[in-house]
């Protein structure tokens, strides 16, 4: 699987409280992506295994608005998420740390 | 609670028309799923004014469209995927569809040939223009072709499949060719080691 940048944002949303269920809209917020990203990625990570779902129970408290789905990773997920989300910081820290070594390349190219 | 009930009501539709692409397994609960977001949207008083909130849900049901979409089409390409292995390896059944389809075709095929070669014997009874109607025959095969390797092809470049269809089908020779050239998408050939030695020997 590819990091990218949406991707991203939704891992560190989900791990940054692992066991904290989200509903996509909230997902949407938080990672600031649009409805036309984030599903299909849902989608994607749901079949691969790395996010669960599951339906809200219905509850008197919740004034007759409709039974929403919560997404979580799962324990496989989280184990993924963590690893990419650490290699993904430890590479532009690498490529900063050249750049700050190495003169900046004025016009030699 | 919820203020703008029309907003409600249209994004619902949209969504609904938008899950009506998705496969009828899983058609039900997305939509159960998406609709149950916009109580959400439409109460978020973090956006305000609150029209924005009515342009929001607009655009979250414009990605759920997307979104059904594509899952439809992953879904799609899944099962051709599982289909075609298991009706080429024949462990399956013939495919559901095909066998209509194929049978419309075969006749409308023989139809177009059989007055085809009605109509151009009384329009040609000179046989110096018999050539022109051997032509034919194989103009018919190779649009025949090309139209078979649009149904079959994965993914064709440029243009939407129907495209490349009408295009085929009216510029009966010269479509095929353009088809064949700009828009079909060949498989990755296996690398054959001996395409090096073959040109060693030759030079």
């Amino acid at each position: 699987m590819k990091l990218t940048r949406p991707l991203e944002r939704v891992l560190r949303v989900l791990t940054a409280d692992p066991s904290a269920p989200h509903y996509g809209y909230d997902l949407m917020k938080a990672a600031k992506l649009p409805s036309g990203t984030l599903y299909p990625m849902l989608a994607r990570l749901q079949q691969e295994g790395l996010v669960d779902s599951e339906w809200e129970a219905q509850r008197p408290d919740t004034g007759g608005r409709p039974p929403r789905k919560y997404y979580r990773l799962t324990g496989e997920g989280l184990r993924v998420a963590r690893l990419e989300l650490a290699q993904a910081s430890r590479v532009p820290a690498r490529r900063a740390g050249r750049s700050a070594t190495q003169p900046a390349p004025g016009g030699t190219r | 609670m919820n203020r703008a009930p029309s907003a409600q009501r249209i994004a619902e539709w949209l969504i609904r028309t938008a899950c009506r692409r998705l496969p009828a397994d899983v058609r039900a609960e997305q939509c159960r799923e998406w609709t149950a977001e916009l109580p959400a949207i439409l109460d978020d008083q973090s956006i305000r004014p609150s029209f924005l909130r009515t342009l929001r849900a607009l655009s979250f049901c414009l990605g759920i469209s997307r979104t059904a979409r594509q899952l439809s089409r992953s879904a799609r390409a899944g099962s051709r995927r599982a289909r075609n292995s298991q009706w080429r390896t024949g462990a399956g059944p013939a495919r559901p569809h095909g066998v209509a389809v194929r049978t419309i075709a075969g006749l409308a095929v023989w139809l177009v040939i059989v007055a085809g070669v009605i109509t151009l014997g009384r329009m040609f009874p000179d046989p110096s223009h018999w050539l022109l109607i051997a032509a034919l025959p194989l103009a018919i095969g190779f649009d025949a072709f090309c139209l078979a390797d649009i149904a079959r092809a994965a993914q064709v470049r440029y243009l939407p499949k129907w495209a490349w269809v009408l295009i085929c089908l009216v510029q009966c020779p010269l479509g095929g060719i353009m088809y064949l050239s700009i828009g079909h998408i060949g498989r990755p050939r296996p690398v054959t080691p001996d395409r090096g030695g073959g040109r060693l020997r030759r030079a």
